[in-house]
């Protein structure tokens, strides 16, 4: 009985998390288990009931102020630690770690993707200079926020052994500071972003053969040398869209309601947002770090689109087939003089 | 070694807040305004099985605030009190959203986390400082245990309901007490009631 409720709330908020996060969370039912009303109704002749009663979250009167005064006993957020501690701290640490040598050894045994053409030096224009902007900034704010969070989730075990406790105490002040101010900046960037590049982003029937040929960037076995169709962006790239588009609201809501404590939110709902923040958190980092690996050294030329805008065009051609034979053809194509 | 615990006599608090006024008093140095570290709370207010407890910081043997604290400034001394750091937290609430009990508090509802320093019921054991220092008092306020002391708050305890002390001392007192109280409606038609 002990951590059912609030663990098998936390494995059904994976999929609606929105809805619940709008809805259930501000109510103590979670607290209650099914006989809960009975035992308050028993509670006045019986002792037992009385303290099963109070354990299962009954509320009495205090002149004590302050939110939940009157609540002797909420087992939830305790609860949710156990599941923080459990799965989502180690997680992190996997998402982290795991995904970051993957990726090494996969660059090692498979080599970047390279222009098979090489490079043309004729450059056509991808980006405008807003687009450039809103990436970087939250590109940094989001990295900023990573660094950070990574610290207030496992500096604890990661870092603290290691140096000082004065060291420590500005570290891990520090890593709040910067995160709770930092964390504005990557909302505005992040609403931005989905905003203007949604349009780009949208799912085509091709992007499910991209898939089957990894994209295109293994160079050995069956997969050498494919050049699966794509658009403006390719599927892997809406993938990413899409998960910081979700999951990037997730972790701008959670956050708000972790941020403003004048909020006075339930221990429930600040508990469960501090998860969702936290799992939002794995996902998010996990796929940053498999981002800064394609864009910096598994493609050759992809770079230079989010450092001047423009592309090489024989980069445009082997990635980019259909967004490019459509700006040729309806004459939007333009070269950078 | 000893295991330091609170405990409430339901049977006997009369909810007379003396307790909250005692640590009030006692912590006042570090309580900035709006904090109390203790209080009471009475379950079926005005109604047959009325009954009033007082509750702090319960220094549980396996801390959930302990375990949460990203800042990891939480430590238990010999004794089994639960202390914290206030010179590490970063008032970020996750001690809050943990405890059980509702014992950590924030001085501040500031946006952008600016909560302060979180603060609960030391055991009137202090914290970190030096025993005795101005810092200690400023910022966790008595040290009656350094005296060889026991908590303010259940030594004021009118009707000796809040206990505190090594728990099996505590538990004790209690079975004494029940013995003595008898247990009412364990068996049919024998209803002692208290003090009759
Ligand atoms: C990509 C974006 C973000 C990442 C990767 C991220 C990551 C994290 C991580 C890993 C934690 C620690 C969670 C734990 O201890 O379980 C955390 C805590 C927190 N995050 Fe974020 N976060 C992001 C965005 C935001 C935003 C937009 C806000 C809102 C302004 C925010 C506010 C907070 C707050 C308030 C905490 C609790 C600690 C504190 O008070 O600073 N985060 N974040
Ligand atoms: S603050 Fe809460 S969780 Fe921590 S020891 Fe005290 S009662 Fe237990
Ligand atoms: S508020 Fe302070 S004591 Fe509580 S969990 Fe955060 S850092 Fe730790």
């Amino acid at each position: 009985m002990k951590l059912t409720s609030l663990r098998s709330l936390f494995a059904s908020l994976v999929l609606p998390l929105v809805i619940l996060m709008g809805l259930g969370l501000s109510t103590s039912a979670l607290a209650a288990d099914g006989q809960n009303s009975q035992q308050i109704a028993n509670a006045k002749t019986s002792d037992a009931d009385l303290w099963r009663a109070v354990k299962a979250g009954d509320s009495g009167y205090t002149v004590a102020q302050g939110s939940e005064a009157g609540v002797l006993i909420n087992v939830v957020g305790n609860e949710g630690k156990n599941i923080k501690n459990e799965y989502l701290t180690p997680a992190m640490g996997v998402a982290v770690l795991g995904v970051f040598s993957a990726f090494l050894i996969f660059y090692f045994v498979n080599g970047p993707s390279k222009l098979t053409k090489g490079f043309s030096g004729k450059m056509v224009l991808r980006w405008s200079k807003a687009d450039l902007i809103i990436h970087w900034v939250l590109a940094i704010s989001c990295l900023g926020l990573i660094f950070t969070g990574i610290n207030i989730m496992l500096g604890k075990h990661i870092l603290q052994p290691y140096v000082g406790e004065g060291v420590w105490a500005a570290l891990i002040y520090g890593s709040k500071t910067i995160h709770d101010y930092v964390g504005p900046l990557f909302i505005v960037s992040w609403i931005l972003c989905v905003v203007k590049w949604m349009p780009l982003q949208t799912l085509k029937m091709y992007d499910l053969k991209w898939f089957l040929v990894v994209g295109g960037y293994i160079n050995f076995g069956p997969f050498k040398g494919k050049h699966p169709d794509s658009g403006f962006a390719n599927a892997g790239e809406k993938m990413w869209f899409w998960t910081l588009a979700i999951f990037g609201l997730f972790i701008s809501v959670s956050g708000i309601m972790l941020v403003l404590p004048g909020l006075d939110l339930p221990r429930e709902a600040s508990m469960a947002a501090l998860l969702i923040h936290g799992l939002s958190a794995i996902i998010i980092i996990a796929f940053t770090i498999v981002h800064i690996w394609m864009a910096t050294v598994l493609s050759e030329g992809g770079m230079e689109c989010m450092k001047s805008g423009y592309c090489d065009e024989n980069w445009a051609v082997q990635h980019h087939n259909l967004w490019y034979d459509e700006i040729k053809e309806n004459g939007t194509l333009e070269y950078k003089d | 070694m000893a295991v330091m615990k609170f405990l409430c006599d339901t049977k006997r608090c009369i909810e007379c807040n003396g307790c909250v006024t005692a640590c009030k008093n006692e912590n006042d140095s570090a309580l900035e305004w709006g904090i109390q570290r203790r209080r009471v709370v009475t379950i079926n207010d005005g109604e047959p099985g009325e009954t009033s407890i007082s509750v702090a910081c319960m220094h549980c043997t396996d801390a959930p605030c302990q375990a949460v604290c990203p800042a990891d400034c939480f430590y238990r001394t010999d004794d089994g009190i639960v202390l914290h750091n206030k010179d590490t937290c970063i008032g970020c609430g996750y001690c809050l959203y943990a405890c059980p009990f509702g014992a950590p508090q924030f001085p501040k509802k500031g946006a952008f986390g600016s909560r302060g320093k979180m603060d609960k019921c030391t055991f009137c054991a202090g914290g970190p400082e030096k025993n005795f220092s101005e810092a200690e008092r400023e910022k966790y306020g008595a040290n009656r245990i350094a005296e060889g002391k026991l908590p303010m708050c259940a030594e004021m305890c009118s009707t000796k309901s809040l206990l505190a002390g090594d728990a099996e001392i505590v538990s004790n007192i209690y079975r004494e007490r029940v013995a003595a109280r008898g247990n009412p409606g364990a068996i049919w038609g024998y209803t002692p009631k208290v003090g009759a």
